[in-house]
């Protein structure tokens, strides 16, 4: 059976609107819910790959609506909504999984970039993975699959192939803090800074790491701030 | 305009939010940034872009505002300044294919022509209305 639809998960209705908007052309079913509670009983539904939740809903939370899905429905991917330059719990989110965020607001383009890059993922081999995209790609896969080690490997593969961009550096300081190597981590950190000051997500990370007195998680935005685009 | 855009419009006032509730009813990507949150009250309850608050004079609200992937900016704050800077440091700045703005003053539409924005002048568009109405009426008299 297809995992062709996607579930759109926010109480703001202007949020719903625009997913529904974006996504439109991509030429996939589109499917709603309003709450966490209206989520999970919508996750039943075996033609949904893809779920675009949003942190903050009223009664169960984004966190808990993941951590269901994670273990009801480890097949689906899913997309977390983010507010501009939160931070909000992503260690927790990608230790069930969820690898992809999104900030709003977003670009139409952007969010179908990403929920056609999530659906693209899972088919990814060795083979796709001779570039640093690839590479990245295939680390978010092996953090889908929970398997943190493997990630690190393709990380630091990525981070060998362009030592110039922040990202790769980023994602490998975050696999260190999630497998607690504090000192790792913070070097990693320190390079996503180095190699561009204008990467927020690392800047972030450096800062809570260095002053440890940080709740938040760890700062891991594809997109925020990335030079070049 | 068939291809759906990613627009970013500064300022919900009368002419802001007609605009975002336009656009946004066409299928295009919207975002309006307003300084006071009462003023996306105007907006429609089909509106399905995205409402910032803030200071557009900050370029720090405008890349908030995910100004780097816009396909055009509107810039029709209040103040003539506002939308001479913001449409400056759009065009320059974020790249931004296309840039228009509201002007009040007429003398300076052409400080905005000579930066390659065009201008919207609601003083002078009215004047000739109000000019091409009294000589129509003259013309019927004669």
């Amino acid at each position: 059976m297809s995992q062709d639809a996607i579930l759109v998960v926010d109480d703001e209705k202007n949020i719903r609107l625009a997913l529904g908007q974006a996504l439109k052309p991509l030429g996939r079913p589109v499917l709603t819910a309003l709450s966490g509670e209206e989520a999970l009983e919508m996750l039943h539904d075996p033609g949904i790959g893809v779920m675009i939740l949003d942190y903050r809903l009223p009664g169960i939370d984004g966190m808990a609506v993941l951590e269901r899905a994670s273990r009801e429905r480890p097949d689906v991917a899913v997309i977390m909504i983010t507010a501009y330059g939160s931070v909000e719990r992503a260690v927790e989110a990608m230790k069930l999984g969820a690898v992809d965020f999104i900030a709003k607001p977003f670009a139409p383009e952007e969010i179908r970039d990403l929920v056609s890059r999530v659906s693209n993922r899972e088919a990814l081999t060795e083979a796709d993975a001779r570039d640093y995209r690839g590479r990245l790609e295939l680390a978010k896969q092996a953090i889908r699959r929970r398997n943190f080690a493997a990630a690190l490997d393709h990380a630091r593969k990525a981070v060998g192939l362009d030592p110039y961009r922040a990202e790769g550096f980023n994602l490998v300081g975050a696999l260190h803090e999630i497998l607690h190597d504090r000192e790792e981590a913070l070097r990693n950190y320190r390079l996503a800074v180095e190699v561009d000051p204008a990467y927020a997500p690392a800047q972030t990370n450096l800062e809570r790491l260095v002053s440890r007195r940080g709740q938040g998680g760890i700062a891991w935005d594809d997109d925020a701030g990335e030079k070049g685009r | 305009m068939a291809k759906s855009l990613f627009i970013v419009i500064v300022g919900c006032g009368r002419l802001g939010s007609h605009l975002a509730n336009g656009l946004s009813a066409q299928g295009h990507g919207v975002v309006v940034i307003d300084l006071r949150p009462e003023a996306f009250a105007a907006l429609d309850a089909q509106f399905s872009g995205f409402k910032l608050v803030g200071d557009a004079v900050e370029s720090e609200v405008l890349r908030q505002a995910r100004l780097d992937q816009a396909d055009l900016l509107l810039a029709v704050a209040e103040e003539d300044n506002v939308n001479l800077m913001v449409a400056q440091v759009g065009q320059k700045v974020f790249a931004v294919p296309r840039v228009m703005a509201r002007v009040a003053d007429p003398a300076r539409e052409e400080a905005y022509r000579q930066f390659g924005i065009q201008t919207v002048c609601p003083t002078t568009l009215a004047g000739e209305a109000l000019l091409a109405t009294l000589g129509r009426s003259g013309e019927a008299r004669r």
